[in-house]
């Protein structure tokens, strides 16, 4: 696995959330989050005002990791969907690509099988618009040397010091 | 790695806790909790046995306002210490941009520190990560009790090669933020080095600055409201409460009255470290921070491949220095 840092660009983000909407939309979702396997979240739709989004990506991210794990041990390459049944609320997570993760949230205003097919779709779209990302991050990065370093440094020490000097 | 995220101009780091059982990685994370005002943090979510044994990790995010007119997070987690839990540990190393290895003192757990940083070592091996560009902090834990290894000891085991280390309490927080502040400064520095916070984008975060009134981001707006009514009109949300960016206000005071400080560290004389070698580098170090190739001042302990590590060089050099001299 390589170290590699997920960059997203603003013209990929409004394609994502593009087909994010769609998803909502056609399976009749309640909402849905990208997330990175490394638990963060790449950006969400739909209603999740109430939601924690921020510690859902991660223990989304962390239920895959185990899930693949456990694949791996019954010797499955990869469980590709994951579905968790509430009472009233179930999440259906499928793998897009390599390093990211789908989650949608829905009820029973729609069906497993509705979410199943266009969650699908969707991570395919979603998978394209990814490696785009990919290929432009690699064009983008080699050349433009930074002259900020100084500046940028300080500004990271002052804010640091406000944030974790501690309150008396 | 870390997540770079342009049209909402956010950056997201992961750091790990990483040590034996015991050695007092949640209580970092806790007491991180206690203190940090609620703005800046999220909840922490601990995955634990029923006596309170970390099972798969603890998980605190944090949220440090901008940088650079970027959204700056961190997500600090911990792994569970007891060597039988291994494939859990190794799940959470996955993606790592910071680690603190936080380091019993006791005289009695020794071995299992040396065993757990191997095991460290380890895990990154099979990920294939290059363990020389993860930056990394020791934290020596539990000064307060008896029958404690010297610092040098601890030392010589566990770093000799001399990352920063920093002595703790983690029940009282003692060496807590000093920990957690030096580690995030790290894994920033790497960020920058690596060009995540680019240029190409200043022109926005100019902007920023100059107006009070912080634009929302442009894709994170009403579109989503409208889905959201369509979906469920009861309890649509505003337009102006969805947004993916966090809140947090700008500080142009505190992103300008830097400039006389980092002057004045120019002129910082080197002291308390033990450097290999000091990177000698023509003209400004702080114009233009060495790249991965330059000289080495660092280099990992535990590994046995003994690879030496690359790149920090002066740039983190007068960092530790900062640092340890404060
Ligand atoms: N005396 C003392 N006890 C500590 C210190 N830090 C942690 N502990 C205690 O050590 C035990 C294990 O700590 P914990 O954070 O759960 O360890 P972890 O397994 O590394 O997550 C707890 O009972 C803590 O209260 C310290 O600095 N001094
Ligand atoms: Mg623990």
């Amino acid at each position: 696995m390589k170290q590699e840092d997920l960059v997203i660009y603003e013209e990929q983000i409004e394609k994502i959330e593009g087909a994010l909407k769609r998803l909502i939309k056609d399976a009749q979702a309640k909402c849905v989050l990208l997330v990175d396997k490394d638990g963060h979240l790449i950006t969400r739709q739909g209603f999740t005002q109430s939601l924690d989004t921020t510690a859902l990506a991660a223990l989304l991210a962390g239920s895959f990791a185990s899930t693949r794990e456990i694949a791996r041990l019954v010797g499955e390459p990869e469980f590709s969907v994951l579905f968790h049944q509430g009472k009233k609320d179930h999440i259906h997570i499928t793998l897009v690509g390599e390093r990211t993760i789908l989650a949608v949230i829905f009820d029973d205003r729609t069906t497993i099988g509705m979410v199943r097919l266009y969650a699908k779709e969707t991570s395919e779209d979603l998978e394209r618009i990814l490696s785009l990302a990919h290929r432009e991050e690699a064009m983008a990065k080699p050349e433009g040397k930074t002259d900020r370093g100084s500046e940028f440094s300080t500004s990271l020490e002052s804010r640091l010091d406000d944030i974790f000097s501690e309150q008396p | 790695m870390a997540s770079i995220n342009y049209a909402f101009k956010e950056i997201s780091c992961k750091i790990v806790f990483y040590g034996p059982g015991l050695s007092g990685k949640t209580t970092n994370l806790q007491y991180v909790h206690l203190k940090i005002p609620a703005k800046s943090r999220g909840e922490l979510i601990s995955l634990a046995t029923d006596q309170d044994r970390t099972l798969y990790f603890d998980f605190l995010p944090l949220d440090i306002g901008k940088i650079h007119g970027f959204s700056t997070k961190f997500q600090l987690y911990t792994v569970p210490g007891q060597v039988y839990y291994n494939a859990t540990r190794k799940l959470v190393l996955r993606g790592v941009d910071g680690l603190v290895f936080v380091a019993d003192s006791q005289k009695s757990k020794m071995d299992e520190n040396v065993e757990s940083l191997q095991n460290l070592a380890d895990n990154l091996g099979e990920y294939g990560y290059s363990r020389e560009k993860i930056p990394l902090v020791f934290q020596y834990n539990k000064r307060d009790l008896s029958l404690l290894n010297s610092v040098e000891e601890l030392q010589q085991a566990l770093n000799p090669k001399g990352y920063p280390h920093f002595e703790s309490v983690a029940t009282k927080g003692v060496g807590v933020f000093d920990t957690l502040k030096c580690i995030s400064k790290l894994v920033l520095d790497q960020a920058k080095r690596k060009e995540l916070f680019p240029d190409r984008k200043m022109e926005v975060v100019e902007a920023d600055k100059i107006s009070p009134e912080r634009t929302p981001s442009p894709v994170a707006t009403a579109g989503q409201a409208t889905e959201a009514a369509i979906l469920s009109p009861a309890d649509a949300p505003t337009p102006t409460a969805q947004t993916t960016v966090v809140e947090e206000e700008t500080v142009p005071v505190a992103e300008k009255r830097t400039t006389p400080r980092e002057v004045a560290q120019e002129n910082e004389p080197e002291v308390g470290l033990k450097v290999e070698e000091v990177p000698q580098k023509e003209g400004d170090p702080m114009v233009q921070p060495p790249r991965q190739e330059s000289p080495t001042v660092i280099s990992w302990s535990a590994g046995k491949s003994g690879k030496r590590a690359k790149g920090r060089g002066f740039f983190l050099w007068r960092l530790l220095n900062k640092l340890l001299n404060r």
